[in-house]
Formats: C-alpha cells, sequence, structure tokens
C-alpha cells in the first residue's frame, strides 16, 4: 500500500438544539474555524469535497450539497454527497480515502452538518424512522428508540448486563461531555456532573433505554482537511495516519438477523449462545450483536495490524445512538468477549483513566448528533488526542490522553445495517 | 406492441382497481395538494446566539434576530406491497402467512418473494399458511413513540417468532409487562374485521395463558427496574390522557 491518507486538520460548529444560522452559515463557519486552524490551507489546494448530510426531509431541500459548495465558493471543484444513514460521516471519509489512496486527488475537504430541529421533534423521529424498512418495521410503533430498545432487550437477555451497566455508560459519557466545551451537554445543562441518580431520575423512553442513554437531536456542522502523504506536511506537523478502513453490512430489518444466510460461517462468534433459549438458524449476530461492525473490525484491523485491540489502542470514539450500542459494541469489536460487554464498563476499562478510554467527547448522546457531522466531530476530537493538542483546541479542562498513538472509531447506520471502523495512528 | 390498458376513473392509477378500500383517504388528504405545498405560512424572530467557538465564547456575543419561517409540506404516498401483497390482504381474512423456499427449506415471516439465501439464487418461494402461534423473541416497552403511535401510548412492541418461521415479525404485545419474557408462548390474534387495513397493526399477540415468569428473565431480575418502569407507565397513562384525552389504562381498553 504505497500511498498513505491522513486527517490534517478540522474545524467545528457546535452542535445545538437551534441555531439561528442556517445549514450552509453553520458549514461555513466550521469551514472558517478550518482555515484558522490550518494556516497554509488555501482554497486552492482543495481537489475535491465530500458532502457528508443524511436527510432531505428534515429541512426540504433536495441537493442540499450544492448550497453548501457554492456558499463556501467552491463551485467548479470536484464533489458530491455521500449518504448511509447514520454511517454517512464516516463514509464520507471512506470514499475521499480511497480516492487519495487510488492517487486521484491529493487533498480533499468533507463538510458534514445536519440541520434537525426544523419540525417537530416526533415528526423528526418520524423522518429518520423512514430509515428503517417503512413496509415491515416502521408500522408497529416504529421508531429507532424502540427497534433499539428491543434490541438491547435481548443482549441483556442473553448476557446479563444490567440496567445498572446501561445508566453507568451514559453516566461516564455525560461527564466526559462536561470536559467539551463544544458539547451540546454544555450548552444545555452546564458543566455540573451527572450521578447515577440522575440517571435513574431520567424519563423512561423505551424500557431499558431513558432520556440520557439516547441520542440528542442536532443542529451543526464541521468539516474535516484529508491529504495524502505528499500534502499532509503543508497543513500539519500532526497528521492522523488512517492505517486500517474496515466496512460491513447487515440485513435492513433486525427481525431477519435469526435466520441471516451470510453469517452462516460465523461459527466461532455463534459459540458463546446460552442455552437457556430457543435455538435460531444463525446464532450471531442473532438480534442482540451488530455483526457489521465486527466484520469491519476485523478487516480494519487486519489492515493496521492490530491483535489486541484493548492493549494497542489508545483512545476509542464509537457511534452509538443509545448506550447499549457502545456495551455491544466492546464486543463486536473484539475489546473482550462476546457476553464481556457489561465487565468493561463495571471495571472502569472504559473510563477516562481506564485501559481504554472510550467517547471521551461525550458522544452522541452528549456531545451532539447532527448527523452528517456526527462522526466528524469525534474524528476532529481523535484527531487532537492523537496531536496531544487537546488543551489547545478544548480548554484547559480537556480530557487529553497522555501519549496516545493509536485511536479507533466507528460509522453505524440503521440498526447496524452498515458499519464502518477506522484506525488512526499518529505520526 | 401498444399495451392497451383499461380505462379507470382514478386518474392516477394506470391499471384497472379491483378493490378500492382508498377513497376516504384520498378525500381527506386532495386539498393538502391544493393548500400551496412550501408556500410560506408564517414568520417570527427569534432572538438566539450565533457565530462559532465554544458555547461559553457564543453567550458572549450579542444575541441576534432571527427571522424563522413556517412552511408545509405533505403528500400521501400510494405504494405498493410489491410481490408480497398476499400477506397483507391475508391479515384482511385473518390469516397469516409465510413464504417458504423451495430450494433451501426457509420459512420467511414477513415473507420475502424470493429466498436470501446466496446459495438459491434468488429463487421464487411459495406461499403457506402459518398457524396463530409464535414465541417473543424480543421485546420493548414504549413510553414514548413516533407521532401516529403516540395516542396509544404506553404498549409493549416486540418480534414474534411464529411457529414454523424462521425470523421473527414485529407487533404489538397486549400484554402486562409484569408476565413479558423473552420465549413467551403467545396467541396471534386479529383486530375485528371492519376494523382491518392490511397492515402490520391488524394483528398483536396475546400470552398462551398460565406461564410462568421465569427466574432468568431481565425484565424481572431486579425488583426496582419492574417498579421503576411501572411508574413511568403510569406517569405516560397520564400524560396521554392530558394530551390526546384518552385513557389506556388495562381496565379501559382491556389491555
Ligand atoms: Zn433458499
Amino acid at each position: 500500500m504505497a500511498r498513505k491518507v491522513a486527517v490534517v486538520g478540522g474545524g467545528l460548529f457546535r452542535p445545538d438544539i437551534w441555531h439561528g444560522e442556517n445549514a450552509e452559515e453553520g458549514v461555513a463557519i466550521a469551514y472558517k474555524d478550518l482555515l484558522k486552524s490550518v494556516p497554509n490551507l488555501t482554497p486552492d489546494d482543495i481537489d475535491a469535497l465530500m458532502m457528508s448530510y443524511f436527510s432531505d426531509h428534515l429541512n426540504g431541500q433536495l441537493c442540499m450539497g450544492w448550497i453548501i459548495q457554492d456558499y463556501l465558493g467552491l463551485h467548479g471543484k470536484p464533489g458530491y454527497r455521500i449518504e448511509s444513514g447514520g454511517s454517512t460521516p464516516i463514509d464520507a471519509l471512506v470514499n475521499a480515502f480511497y480516492l487519495i489512496k487510488s492517487g486521484y486527488y491529493d487533498v480533499i475537504l468533507i463538510p458534514g452538518w445536519e440541520w434537525m430541529c426544523e419540525v417537530d421533534v416526533a415528526t423528526t423521529n418520524e423522518m429518520i424512522a423512514s430509515a428503517s424498512d417503512t413496509d415491515w418495521d416502521f408500522p408497529v410503533g416504529g421508531y429507532y428508540n424502540a427497534y433499539y430498545a428491543a434490541l438491547e432487550v435481548r443482549h441483556m437477555q442473553l448476557y446479563g448486563e444490567t440496567c445498572e451497566d446501561l445508566g453507568r455508560i451514559a453516566v461516564k459519557n455525560h461527564n466526559n461531555a462536561t470536559h467539551n466545551p463544544y458539547s451540546q451537554w454544555v450548552s444545555l445543562h452546564g458543566t455540573g456532573k451527572i450521578t447515577m441518580d440522575d440517571y435513574w431520575k431520567s424519563r423512561m423512553v423505551c424500557w431499558p433505554y431513558r432520556v440520557l442513554n439516547n441520542a440528542v437531536m442536532s443542529e451543526g456542522a464541521a468539516c474535516l482537511l484529508m491529504a495524502s502523504e505528499k500534502a499532509a506536511h503543508k497543513f500539519t506537523d500532526t497528521p492522523m495516519w488512517i492505517t486500517g478502513v474496515g466496512l460491513g453490512t447487515d440485513s435492513m430489518r433486525p427481525g431477519d438477523r435469526t435466520a441471516d444466510f451470510v453469517y452462516e460461517n460465523f461459527k466461532e462468534e455463534a459459540k458463546i449462545y446460552p442455552d437457556f433459549v430457543e435455538p435460531i438458524k444463525t446464532p450471531y449476530p442473532d438480534m442482540a450483536n451488530f455483526a457489521s461492525l465486527n466484520i469491519a473490525a476485523k478487516r480494519a484491523y487486519k489492515q493496521a495490524g492490530i491483535t489486541n485491540p484493548v492493549k494497542e489502542l489508545d483512545v476509542a470514539e464509537i457511534f452509538a445512538p443509545y448506550d447499549g450500542v457502545e456495551l455491544v459494541l466492546y464486543e463486536d469489536l473484539g475489546f473482550c468477549s462476546r457476553g464481556e460487554g457489561k465487565t468493561l464498563i463495571r471495571e472502569g476499562v472504559v473510563e477516562f483513566d481506564g485501559e481504554l478510554p472510550v467517547m471521551l467527547s461525550g458522544g452522541l448522546t452528549s456531545q451532539g448528533h447532527p448527523v452528517g457531522a456526527t462522526s466528524l466531530y469525534q474524528i476532529l476530537f481523535l484527531y487532537y488526542e492523537l496531536a496531544g493538542k487537546m488543551k489547545e483546541k478544548y480548554g484547559p479542562d480537556a480530557l487529553q490522553v497522555p501519549d496516545a498513538r493509536k485511536a479507533l472509531i466507528t460509522g453505524h447506520g440503521g440498526t447496524g445495517c452498515q458499519g464502518a471502523v477506522m484506525i488512526f495512528e499518529a505520526e | 406492441m401498444v399495451i392497451k390498458r383499461e380505462k379507470t376513473e382514478k386518474k392516477y392509477m394506470h391499471y384497472p382497481t379491483v378493490e378500492d378500500k382508498s377513497t376516504e383517504a384520498h378525500k381527506e388528504w386532495e386539498p393538502w395538494v391544493h393548500k400551496g405545498l412550501w408556500a410560506i405560512k408564517g414568520y417570527q424572530v427569534v432572538r438566539g446566539p450565533s457565530g462559532g467557538g465554544t458555547v461559553e465564547e457564543a453567550l458572549k456575543r450579542k444575541p441576534k434576530d432571527f427571522m424563522v419561517i413556517d412552511r408545509a409540506s405533505a403528500a400521501l404516498y400510494s405504494h405498493s406491497y410489491g410481490l408480497v401483497s398476499p400477506f397483507f390482504r391475508g391479515l384482511l381474512d385473518g390469516k397469516l402467512k409465510g413464504t417458504k423456499c423451495p430450494k433451501c427449506g426457509t420459512v420467511y415471516c414477513p415473507p420475502r418473494a424470493h429466498c436470501w439465501n446466496p446459495k438459491c439464487a434468488v429463487a421464487e418461494t411459495e406461499w403457506l399458511d402459518l398457524p396463530l402461534k409464535g414465541v417473543i423473541h424480543t421485546f420493548t416497552i414504549q413510553c414514548l413513540a413516533a407521532s401516529p403511535f403516540a395516542n396509544m401510548l404506553p404498549f409493549s412492541m416486540g418480534y414474534v417468532k411464529v411457529e414454523g418461521a424462521d425470523t421473527t415479525l414485529p407487533m404489538f404485545l397486549h400484554i402486562d409487562p409484569k408476565e413479558i419474557f423473552i420465549g413467551q408462548k403467545v396467541e396471534i390474534k386479529f383486530a375485528p374485521k371492519e376494523k382491518r387495513k392490511g397492515e402490520l397493526m391488524d394483528l398483536y399477540a396475546v400470552a398462551v395463558p398460565s406461564q410462568k415468569v421465569p427466574e432468568w428473565s431481565c425484565l424481572h431480575k431486579n425488583p426496582r427496574d419492574m417498579e421503576m418502569l411501572q411508574e413511568s407507565m403510569k406517569k405516560t397513562l397520564e400524560w396521554v390522557k392530558k394530551r390526546y384525552g384518552i385513557d389506556n389504562s388495562p381496565e379501559v381498553r382491556g389491555w
């Protein structure tokens, strides 16, 4: 693999429940933030753009990507939209990676955004849920909170985590977000810490998920700059190299994963399956785990030469719209064996001072979740972690992992219908 | 060759309608077409923070006034259920149908018109009637729902593995959360014939009587979880009553 590809910087317009600025202005603010932090970047350097945004329904504007490219004055350059639900922003990155790696381009700008609060919350939920199967899943009380709750109940039953474990993840992530001055949590609730008691008091949405377990609705934008090895050092002394990229997909409907032939040969993964439940055709992933991410992780680890992720990785950001997803992915990403996700949170392995801190940004439930920008925020966060410059960007209270060298991020669309894993390394 | 199409009364259909239960919906939604989609209906001016940087930096700046307009969008989609239409027509007759692959024998409910087993090369499947019984594969209890279901809260939704099928079908569970568990045997029931619309909400599941909740059931292991859930459901009931004027308590709605 001759050509290396790096993330060389980024800028952000913080996620919040509402912005007076509209999407193009928000992206412009993020782009300006990028230009400020990468002073050597001129618009002439940018070869192409990958536009990252999820929904057309939420703003009633088709081809919003054209507006954005025009607004930044970057029309004329090659550019197009990437869309794959929650996986949108990471897939934009993956796509840019392929294009740079192939030698076609040297510098790609990824603007990502979502403006999710133009319609009321119930309608926003409904519009997002139209990414689920509208013939077979949506018509039954459906929205993603419910599907993911049902998936989590299955995992909970098979492998024994408790409501308390889900609370522990919520408390960890929200308290991490209090160190992130760009987070939606800080905007709405300030920097005070929360406790398990706050968790138990937060409103039940779909059992076992409470409000504090769920991703927020956001408006926000981010811009990431990616470059080839040839171009990278013009922009930064601390490029973040992409050393592993894995993609995976899964069935559209989680209900079909009980007889999913794609996973017939997952004999190893299927081994750990409790005997108190009725056997099914494909016991892995069942509806409990995410095979798309398991496949993606194996591919990414192989490229990056990672054999023991907890030992070799220094920090991880996971795309978890609901806290159970984070716990389940500890398993599918090989941080522990299946059924042991609960142990990692109970033993503090994934806390800031643990062996592998996960979600120091606060993640989707507390940093914010404007879909097209979400992973870009997380990647920018990892960029500063690996550069050792957290405090420069996120202030004196930021959670800088000492000597962080390797990081992992996941992307995740639908009910795990699509997933991506990327491994980043500091220079 | 020109295919001659029969003339129908509804100009939006290209082929004859052999059964019509959509007139009312079209009547109800037709005016929307003339309401002027995307026309601006009003505005408000909102004073809020602006600009980039951290929360603190944004709040320090002088707020700006933003003009926020209201515009509406709506449409009635006439969507085909495709080759699995017999499943939904079956619901109207109180029948639960699945499909079976003649090559690998997999039974699908939800049905698939073509087998997805890569070895079967998208073989066309065959219809079969399934028994009205199954097992709860997983479930959730909803205290919040998307708009079309909000007035039905609280309720339980689950995936049911119908007897003989290999995949699972989502449906409402008319079962008290105190009794509900993964692995529970259920009977599948239909809404009264006159209320059926040929959609998944035409069916629901009830528990087969006198099953004991196993001690490993995740919802029942810790009594505190059940207590807190009951409390949340109570609050949800009150909210629905206040918001929609509907009493969804089990004594009133019967489940
Ligand atoms: Zn087959």
